[in-house]
């Protein structure tokens, strides 16, 4: 579904993601994980185009989507995107943030969008936060309203940038357990985290990054197993 | 002074109307809000200009921005007042010319300062509207404006007041705003100066004090609407 062929980036002079070719397969989750620097949240970031690529391609259903023909609008709609500061917008409440693509995008009024965005709230268990504004509620669930906010137009893929890195620790887990439950519903997902519960847990494939270079994929009995590439172990027993 | 006011109160409020044009208290707020409607747009277009992806578009306001920040607004007001009706064969009402100047000067200053409002707003924001697949219109007007221009509230404020100073350069080319009734109170009553001006700078401050008080008020109610409000009930 989505693949990635011969994909670099550079800042500048320096490289930041190098010659990366891989397959991400419809329904799939994809955990991405590396050191810091490794390019993880950079190749995630192209997906979406918030990151221009200099070189390769990746296209989803086949479609180049860093081709210039390509309308970057509706690509975007196709894909959530979910930040590791939230990014919710701090003047709307959380039903607006939600509301706010099927407004915009989708051309609803407030009185048809309403409705669809409150059920995308009782899905991450929000809807009782409905009116409150982004500063009211705890970062667990301005996670819960970001994610709530990108699928609501239905996307086919999702991918999440760090979802936990910026929370408090008991505020991990209620965002974990709705990854998981979008997980098993089949949406397509590639997901920066160092969660490696997680990553052994619900991935699919567990891609691993080490200075731009996709130098291991596996599943996660493989990923890790003892048989696992040295560069893995070593990150491994780093965040351990 | 009580005198002063009894006597000239109702010139110091409305000028010379309804027997004459109106003028004074009266036509300074009109210059002051009228100059205000016109230069808010002119200096939010400027700031995008300023602050967008468009090369021309940021070179052309960055250019009026720095002429204009390099003239006084009495050399644009002369400018208005003497050289543009030669340019455009007809004469201009002076209080046009005044609102004309005022705006020009004042776009570019307040133009800054809503740049750097949404230069002053997190990078994640702007990216967050761009992953929602969000086009330019709804990025600015839903997303980006209403933060910046709530964060700089207090600059817009103080571009206010001082558009309502400035209206006081109108006296020069004979607008018959606060300033020109106070001068034309002080030539028929000579020996009052200190009284005449006393009254007009405790207009000006009575003025630019409620304005600022006003509006500090309202960025309070603002404020404690987006961060401190305590949800009660929710849309069920």
């Amino acid at each position: 579904m989505i693949e990635f062929d011969g994909v670099s980036k550079w800042y500048g002079a320096v490289r930041v993601l190098r010659n990366i070719s891989a397959k991400v397969e419809k329904g799939e989750t994809i955990v991405l994980c590396g050191p810091s620097g490794s390019g993880k949240s950079t190749l995630a970031r192209t997906v979406n185009r918030l990151e221009p690529i200099q070189e390769g391609t990746i296209k989803i259903d086949g479609t180049d989507i860093h081709a210039k023909s390509m309308n970057v609008n509706a690509l975007r709609t196709g894909i959530g995107f979910v930040f590791q500061q939230f990014n919710l917008f701090p003047h709307l409440s959380v039903v607006d943030n939600v509301m706010l693509p099927l407004q915009r995008i989708r051309q609803q009024s407030r009185k048809e969008a309403l409705p669809t965005a409150l059920l995308m709230l009782e899905r991450v268990g929000l809807a009782d936060k409905a009116n409150a504004l982004p500063a009211d509620i705890s970062g667990g669930q301005s996670q819960r309203v970001a994610i709530a906010r990108s699928l609501i137009l239905k996307p086919q893929v999702l991918i999440l940038d760090e979802p936990t890195s910026a929370l408090d620790p008991e505020m991990v887990g209620e965002v974990l357990k709705l990854l998981r439950e979008l997980s098993s519903e089949g949406i397509t997902m590639m997901c920066v985290t160092h969660e490696m519960g997680f990553a052994r847990e619900v991935s699919d494939r567990i891609w691993f990054l080490r200075n731009g270079e996709l130098t291991f994929e596996a599943k996660p009995d493989l990923f890790f197993s003892s048989n696992t590439h040295p560069d893995v172990r070593g990150f491994l027993s780093s965040i351990h | 002074m009580l005198e002063i006011l009894r006597e000239y109160g109702l010139m110091l409020l409305v000028g010379e109307y309804p027997h004459g044009k109106l003028g004074g208290l009266a036509l300074t707020l009109i210059i002051s809000i009228a100059s205000l409607v016109i230069t808010f747009p002119c200096a939010v277009m400027i700031a995008l200009a300023r602050t967008g992806q468009s090369r021309p578009f940021k070179a052309v306001a960055s250019g009026f921005v720095h002429c204009v920040r390099a003239v006084p607004l009495l050399m644009l007001i002369f400018w208005a007042y003497f050289a543009l009706p030669i340019v455009i064969g007809f004469p201009i009402d002076a209080t046009y010319t005044l609102i004309l100047a005022i705006v020009i000067y004042q776009a570019a200053y307040l133009g800054e300062i809503i740049a750097a409002g949404i230069e002053g707003l997190s990078k994640g924001q702007m990216e967050a509207a761009k992953a929602l697949g969000l086009g330019y219109i709804p990025t600015t007007f839903r997303v980006i404006l209403p933060q910046a221009l709530f964060n700089v509230i207090p600059g817009i404020v103080n571009q206010l007041t001082t558009i309502i100073k400035e209206s006081s350069l109108g006296s020069i080319i004979a607008v018959s705003e606060l300033s020109y009734v106070m001068l034309q109170v002080n030539s028929n009553e000579v020996t009052k100066p200190l009284q005449i001006f006393g009254i007009l700078a405790a207009t000006y401050f009575i003025l630019c004090f409620a304005l600022s008080q006003a509006t500090s008020w309202l960025e309070r109610g603002i404020a404690s609407k987006r961060t401190g409000r305590v949800v009660v009930e929710a849309v069920a």
